[in-house]
């Protein structure tokens, strides 16, 4: 996988508007993104793996995601597979009421205390579903990651607001390959790596620069020696934009 | 029929928000949609939920392509008017928070999971000219019977 400028895990949060437990999904995701984790989450709208662009729709292949829903019928965790790419992890509100014998949640702009509750629980669920998805464990007890040194070395503070990917999604770069527009998700992305790990078109790339861009992209059998040299020509242009000799 | 579209009316004006989660604007198309269907027009207005529309779910198809919709989006991509006429609906009025917001620049919203007041007036301010088109839409369709 392509090192994006930060590793993060996607929050989509179904926001079913007509149920109460939509809210719950809705407000708990918030909780996440701007209390509880907010340096190591994103969100995006759902419908915008259909209205938005080949960005949006790369969301669930670039972060690792947690589909969060209201109710069985699982909206999001269902769209999400079936417009960008499979959940790592999947709640669903009504499941975590009925476990933790909850009474129903109810309001659907104010919560009832029992929707406040099934906020704090789901908010805490997802919370420990990005801790392991990172792979970095919470110390509950100093509410801190427990690597805290390397992670303030590594990332400024950021601003406590819901990290939103509408609109801007993942990175794409439209390129012609054999006379067609292709749009090519995360090619930006893999041109910065390449030449971060110092691969100039002349030394190697050329293998490694196709590889990286098949994960994220459909290559039609028979094409792939036409990729690799429309790629390698993007590449060999993007390196003298950076002053970096071919 | 879902469990989630048991209640849709056929006679109901549709109401759709935008789910926008992660700006202030798709929380006050969120709340400007509950205005209207709980406070403004309780009879004549009924939500359905983007996320049905997303995955084309029979009853929300169906409750968009026999009634007006009535769209709310919370910036531009217009996600809520984009699903109503992907599922075949027929958009009577879609708002965009933004220009709703330069006609009201008084009510400056703020807040994503809770709306400051600002947000909640601009909210109901764009509830009560949606109101006047379900009004309309009522009307018309009383007319022609």
């Amino acid at each position: 996988m392509v090192d994006l400028p930060k590793k993060k895990v996607g929050i989509v949060a179904c926001s079913g508007e007509e149920l109460a437990e939509g809210t719950v999904t809705r407000l708990a995701a918030l909780k996440v993104l701007e209390q509880q984790r907010p340096n190591q989450t994103v969100t995006i709208c759902l419908p915008l793996f259909m209205a938005g662009g080949e960005g949006d729709r790369a969301f669930a292949r670039f972060y690792p995601t947690i589909a969060v829903d209201g109710c069985d019928q699982r909206c999001a965790a269902r769209a999400t597979e079936l417009y960008s790419g499979k959940p790592a992890a999947s709640l669903v509100v009504s499941d975590l009421v009925t476990e933790n014998r909850l009474e129903k949640a109810q309001g659907l702009r104010q919560l009832n205390k029992a929707g406040q509750q099934a906020v704090d629980i789901t908010a805490e669920r997802i919370a420990e579903r990005v801790d392991e998805l990172l792979g970095k464990p919470w110390d509950r007890r100093t509410g801190e990651f427990i690597d805290r040194e390397r992670e303030t070395e590594a990332e400024p503070e950021e601003a406590k607001q819901a990290t939103c990917s509408c609109g801007s999604g993942i990175p794409v770069q439209e390129i012609q390959i054999d006379g067609q527009a292709v749009t090519i998700v995360a090619l930006p992305l893999i041109f910065a790596k390449l030449l971060a790990d110092g691969k100039t078109p002349s030394n190697g790339a050329e293998r490694e620069l196709l590889e990286l861009v098949k994960i994220y992209n459909p290559i039609p059998n028979g094409t792939e020696e036409i990729y690799a040299v429309a790629l390698l020509r993007e590449y060999q242009a993007y390196c003298q934009q950076q002053g970096v000799s071919a | 029929m879902s469990e989630n579209m048991r209640r849709i009316d056929m006679q109901k004006v549709v109401i759709v928000p935008c789910s926008g989660i992660g700006k202030t604007y798709g929380s006050v198309s969120r709340e400007a949609a509950y205005d209207l269907i709980e406070d403004l027009r309780p009879d004549t207005t009924q939500l359905v939920p983007l996320s049905l529309l997303v995955l084309g779910d029979e009853a929300a198809r169906k409750a968009v392509e026999s009634t007006p919709a009535i769209t709310i989006d919370g910036c531009k991509l217009a996600c809520a008017t984009k699903m109503v006429q992907e599922n075949g609906g027929n958009v009577a009025q879609d708002y965009a928070v933004l220009d709703v917001y330069r006609r009201y620049r008084q009510f400056k919203p703020q807040g994503i999971a809770t709306l400051n007041e600002g947000g909640e007036m601009l909210a109901h301010a764009l509830a009560e000219e949606a109101a006047q088109v379900v009004d309309r839409l009522i009307e018309g369709e009383d007319e022609n019977g």
